[in-house]
């Protein structure tokens, strides 16, 4: 029963997170607009380019779309509404979500194109500027909840969210989240501007779809990961648990994809030199201060 | 034989086998990635000794690492997709023997060695993620942070080696270095 409840969570939310995209990108809100979408993208050809790694060129988007679905294994709606409490869950979420960068790299390589190996080794790149400001936040998350299971990190938070307890961290974490998402204005593997589509550039039709839907599935555990570790999950008055998760996730959602819009486009220099520069002192401070927290006025 | 064991063996001919497709493939990306999903297949086989943390880490490192690697590769080599018949094989007779001899010694380490008796339970994954945090804050500690700084400075050495000014242009008048299967 419980597989059933969270088959539904997922659709309902990947459905839900393509019409919040569609609207972040038009400024308008059309339900029918993902199915149409969908439906244009099954009815295309899907063309395969000249000289391909085929193998890479068929893997990629499919292990995007595994790598972003393992990630949410870990995450729960409610104590009992979860694929598996893992006692390494918050290191798992990092793990699953390292196949993303292989992912796009094989993509961007697969189809033999200028344009889509260019934004596949961006994503290494930009991998290099974000992933420290994903794992020290969680540092910190994890050195409150003295455990690394996700529903031990949300239980640590009754007393005080995480938002309010490490502000800074939550920030770290949702902007190299986005960067990891690869949501605007972090989006220069696929940029559409400067990339004619970067590692989406060569793939149409079916390819193109699952490529897609991997990316909305990674939006949706970005957010459930910042929910779970910052927001209380779960945690709130009224309302039932699973029901406080999902808004809780849609609104992180609805920050990432619109939120993020408000900022043009980083260059690839420019991202790297924030993020050490200044995302990792803050980060370290970041677990600094909590530590003190953590053992001065525990909450 | 146990389930187990079975998933354990799976997972070691998988490692062996993309550990030989690393050498099989002309490709550059190819060889990075097969050596990543050998290592990853190495990370599976600790999940199925029950070592949750190790295997999560071993999965979660080498995806990075494996990665930085394929770009390294792609920058200094001078047939990145392997489209000159790019031969992965240097060195043959010397690295067979090599080879020989270290499956040789890993082998005779497992069956002569004195593994002590077996852990009666093993401890389940939390009570693991704490006893290796005591481990490697503890008496470990100073092995992993030579060890750490050695990589690093290994790394900078080799990127400063591969960069150094007049590298390029000496290799442009002299004699390209003969490795075997390089057309000739």
């Amino acid at each position: 029963m419980t597989a059933i409840w969270l088959l539904l969570a997922l659709a309902v939310g990947v459905y839900l997170l393509a019409v919040l995209e569609h609207w972040a990108s038009t400024n308008r809100l059309r339900p029918t607009a993902p199915i149409l979408a969908a439906l244009s993208l099954l009815g295309s050809e899907s063309l395969l380019p000249r000289k391909p790694d085929q193998l890479f060129f068929e893997t990629g988007p499919v292990l995007l779309l595994i790598a972003a679905l393992l990630s949410l294994a870990i995450i729960p709606l409610t104590p009992d509404l979860i694929v598996t409490d893992l006692a390494t869950g918050a290191l798992f979420f990092n793990a699953a979500l390292s196949y993303v960068l292989v992912a796009l790299i094989m993509a961007g390589w697969g189809p033999d194109g200028a344009y889509g190996m260019i934004g596949g080794w961006r994503f290494l790149g930009q991998l290099i500027a974000y992933a420290m400001l994903v794992v020290m936040p969680i540092t910190a998350v994890a050195m409150r909840a003295e455990s690394l299971s996700t529903i031990e990190i949300v239980l640590s938070q009754e007393g005080l969210w995480n938002i309010a307890y490490q502000p800074l961290g939550f920030a770290l974490f949702l902007g190299a989240g986005m960067a990891m998402a690869f949501v605007p204005p972090f989006d220069l593997p696929i940029a559409s501007g400067d990339l004619a589509g970067g590692v989406q550039a060569e793939y149409t039709g079916v390819r193109r779809l699952v490529f897609r839907l991997g990316r909305l599935v990674l939006v949706l555990s970005v957010a459930s990961a910042a929910t779970v570790f910052y927001l209380g999950g779960w945690l709130g008055p009224w309302l039932p648990g699973w029901a406080w998760s999902g808004v809780k996730i849609l609104a992180v959602a609805a920050v990432m994809l619109a939120g993020g819009r408000l900022f043009p486009r980083v260059s690839e220099g420019g991202l790297l030199a924030w993020c050490w520069k200044l995302g990792i002192p803050l980060a370290l401070a970041n677990i600094l201060l909590v530590g003190i927290l953590v053992l001065v006025v525990p909450l | 034989m146990s389930v187990q064991v079975i998933f354990l063996a799976a997972f070691g001919l998988a490692a062996v086998w993309f550990g030989i497709v690393v050498f099989r493939t002309h490709s550059m990306v190819r060889s990075a990635l097969a050596l990543l999903f050998s290592q990853t297949a190495i990370g599976a086989m600790f999940l199925v000794m029950e070592t949750e943390f190790l295997g999560v880490l071993q999965i979660m490192m080498m995806a990075t690492e494996m990665s930085i690697m394929a770009i390294f590769m792609v920058m200094f080599m001078m047939d990145p997709g392997g489209l000159g018949a790019m031969d992965m094989k240097h060195q043959r007779r010397l690295s067979l023997w090599a080879g020989l001899v270290a499956f040789g010694g890993a082998t005779g380490l497992a069956f002569f060695a004195n593994w002590g008796p077996l852990p009666a339970e093993i401890p389940d994954a939390a009570e693991q993620v704490r006893l290796l945090g005591f481990e490697l804050l503890g008496r470990s500690m100073l092995i992993f942070e030579s060890a750490g700084l050695t990589i690093l400075t290994a790394m900078i050495a080799a990127t400063a080696m591969a960069v150094l000014p007049g590298r390029k242009a000496e290799a442009q008048t002299s004699e390209p270095p003969g490795h075997e299967g390089h057309g000739a």
